[in-house]
């Protein structure tokens, strides 16, 4: 039986191995089923060889030009990003993989020659909407990859509004946990990137709905429901994965978890 | 009210302001203190010269070449830790050029990353104590001594000339012209930004913290650049990228810039680099003894008005012409005969005047009509002038 990440009436789930293989195994099916179709994603380089397909499949990807990375207005910048998407653009990109091009640029250089669909409420971010890669060639040979190598800056105080405003269900209060150790800033930022995207475009997160930072070296033996959790190849160990980052669901008085 | 004991009315408010003359900042790039000087330097550097001592008969000129704001760079911070790694303490007073530049060569074939942390101890001495290296204190001796024999205005080749702006003033400079991307915080390079002249992001320090040449010539020229009405960049033509950003940021402190892109003098039909060690055999040294010219005012004056009509007359701007030492043997005939024009009082500065571009003169077209030989040229008050 596949673990379940959220079903309440379950008793909780933690995270393990097998959780998060579950978890790479469903994003796949879930996106393009017909990737997955022929591979036994339980076998040993079953997920490896659907990995790779998923990336050569991912023929659409937005574009973020970053200007300075900040924390907090990624986070809403990526969700606000994902909200403003009309659905087909939305559809699209989700079974892209949610691909993001993420470049160095100052967005307020760009004004004359790009449109962008995007923009963070701060400046430090504007965003175009999925599409083929090459139609931004003459923008990536203008600007670099982003290049964030460090760690991860002190975190913001307080929680994170999603912009945007809260319709029939009443706001939800998320956990967004983040592991450290490790963890680079560019690396931060995909993780982040995939998994806000997604949880917007799934639902799972709406206009309004605040999240609550936790930062924890590593994820393990975290304890759900888990909303929405982000699984990366554990770059410590070739064989395992590692939870980069999760959503959980959370009461106004909850405690961090530990 | 009147004026008192100065014997002079007092001007009208609405009188014009006084012509004064152009200021002109002249920056040619600095040629790194590790090897000999090589023809493609002193191509350069003569075309400099002439540019220089031209130019100052119409205006005032800024000459500025600071060995201090380009120590700062990797080629050299690293040439001198390879020294110490490698021969530790020694001395280098009796070692020539060739010695030094030979070292040089095996620094560059070594090829070895060095990590920032060894270069932070030479940077900051640089930096903060104006300390140059023993081998290429040495080699800069040896160079004034070319130079005075070239008849080469010196420039501070051994002055401590630390640039106007420290590496953070630099950046929020360009900062705040929305011409940086510092992504430092993320532990990140910076970058010099030009996106919005549709130029792409260029690199300017390393995450680890290294400036590159152009960091350096901006913390250097941008501070000087304000308190000029024209800059002029004489650089190699395969420096032209970063050149051409380098003059466009210095356009936004206000003054005109130009470039001049000399292309490098090939040997033998190839053109090599100093770590391939293409002075071997023609270096500055090489050529003055070549030259054989007599140690007399005359010989001297022989030296350099050959040398000048050689690298800026004969090889021009491109780089096509594979040097000759004949071709330059056979120019102190000509310079000769130059020099026995009968001294005159013909307007010199209003023949200048008419080889300008911009605000310097132009140093190609002015000895270029220095070799026609149909045309007048007041080559008796113009060679001692400008060119000896």
């Amino acid at each position: 039986m596949t673990p379940s990440l959220s079903a309440a009436d379950e008793p909780a789930v933690v995270l393990s191995q097998v959780l998060l293989r579950a978890e790479v195994t469903r994003r796949i099916r879930s996106a393009r089923p017909d990737l997955a179709a022929d591979l036994d994603l339980s076998a040993p380089g079953g997920l490896d060889a659907a990995a790779r397909r998923a990336a050569d499949a991912a023929d659409l990807a937005a574009v973020a030009v970053v200007h300075r990375f900040d924390l907090a207005s990624w986070i809403r910048a990526s969700c606000g990003f994902a909200l403003g998407l009309d659905p087909a653009a939305g559809a699209g990109w989700r079974r892209s993989f949610t691909r993001t091009i993420i470049l160095a640029g100052n967005p307020g250089n760009l004004g004359g020659r790009v449109r962008f669909d995007h923009r963070a409420d701060d400046g430090s971010s504007a965003w175009l909407a999925p599409g083929p890669p090459d139609r931004v060639t003459g923008l990536r040979r203008l600007l670099k990859p982003f290049d964030g190598p460090g760690p991860l800056p002190p975190p913001p105080t307080g929680t994170i509004r999603v912009p945007g405003e809260a319709g029939n269900r009443p706001p939800v209060r998320h956990g967004l946990h983040i592991a450290t150790a490790g963890t680079t800033v560019s690396r931060c930022m995909i993780g982040l990137n995939h998994l806000l995207a997604e949880a917007v475009l799934d639902g799972l997160v709406r206009p309004g709905d605040r999240l609550a930072l936790h930062r924890a070296p590593r994820l393990g033996g975290l304890a759900g429901p888990f909303t929405a959790l982000r699984v990366e190849p554990d770059p410590r160990h070739d064989d395992r994965l590692q939870a980069l980052a999760c959503l959980t669901e959370e009461r106004p008085d909850a405690r961090t978890p530990r | 009210m009147t004026a008192v004991g100065t014997g002079r009315l007092p001007r009208r408010a609405d009188a014009a302001p006084a012509p004064r003359s152009p200021r002109v900042l002249l920056a040619p790039v600095t040629v790194t203190p590790t090897k000999p000087l090589s023809p493609s330097h002193l191509k350069g550097l003569l075309w400099t010269d002439v540019m220089y001592r031209a130019t100052a008969h119409l205006g005032q000129v800024t000459y500025r070449c600071s060995q201090t704001a380009l120590h700062l760079t990797e080629q050299t911070l690293g040439f001198w830790e390879y020294l110490d790694r490698v021969l530790g303490d020694t001395g280098y007073r009796d070692r020539s050029e060739q010695d030094i530049g030979e070292l040089y060569v095996r620094y560059r074939e070594e090829g070895r990353d060095v990590p920032a942390e060894a270069l932070r101890p030479y940077a900051e001495a640089a930096e903060r104590y104006g300390w140059v290296h023993p081998a290429s204190r040495r080699v800069l001796e040896l160079w004034t001594a070319h130079y005075a024999r070239l008849g080469m205005h010196d420039p501070g080749l051994t002055l401590h000339q630390p640039p106007g702006f420290t590496l953070e003033e630099m950046l929020a400079w360009l900062d705040a012209r929305g011409l940086c991307l510092d992504l430092r915080g993320s532990g990140g390079p910076v970058y010099l930004d030009p996106t919005r002249h549709g130029m792409p992001l260029r690199r300017l320090v390393s995450p680890d913290g290294r400036p590159n040449l152009l960091a350096c010539a901006l913390r250097d020229l941008l501070p000087l650049a304000a308190s000029h009405d024209e800059v002029v960049l004489l650089h190699d033509t395969d420096l032209e990228p970063d050149y051409r950003l380098l003059a466009r940021v210095l356009a936004h402190a206000g003054p005109q810039v130009r470039r001049v892109a000399l292309g490098r003098v090939p040997i033998d039909g190839r053109v090599r680099t100093a770590r391939q060690g293409d002075w071997r055999g023609r270096s500055a040294g090489d050529l003055l003894d070549a030259l054989g010219t007599p140690p007399t005012p005359r010989g001297e004056a022989l030296l350099r008005l050959a040398m000048r009509l050689y690298f800026i007359g004969s090889l021009g701007p491109g780089g096509r012409r594979s040097f000759q030492l004949e071709e330059l043997r056979s120019r102190v005939g000509r310079a000769g005969r130059l020099l026995d024009a009968p001294p005159g009082d013909d307007d010199v500065a209003g023949f200048l005047a008419r080889h300008r571009e911009g605000l310097h003169v132009d140093p190609y077209r002015l000895t270029a009509g220095l070799l026609a030989r149909h045309r007048p040229v007041p080559a008796g008050a113009l060679v001692p002038a400008v060119y000896t």
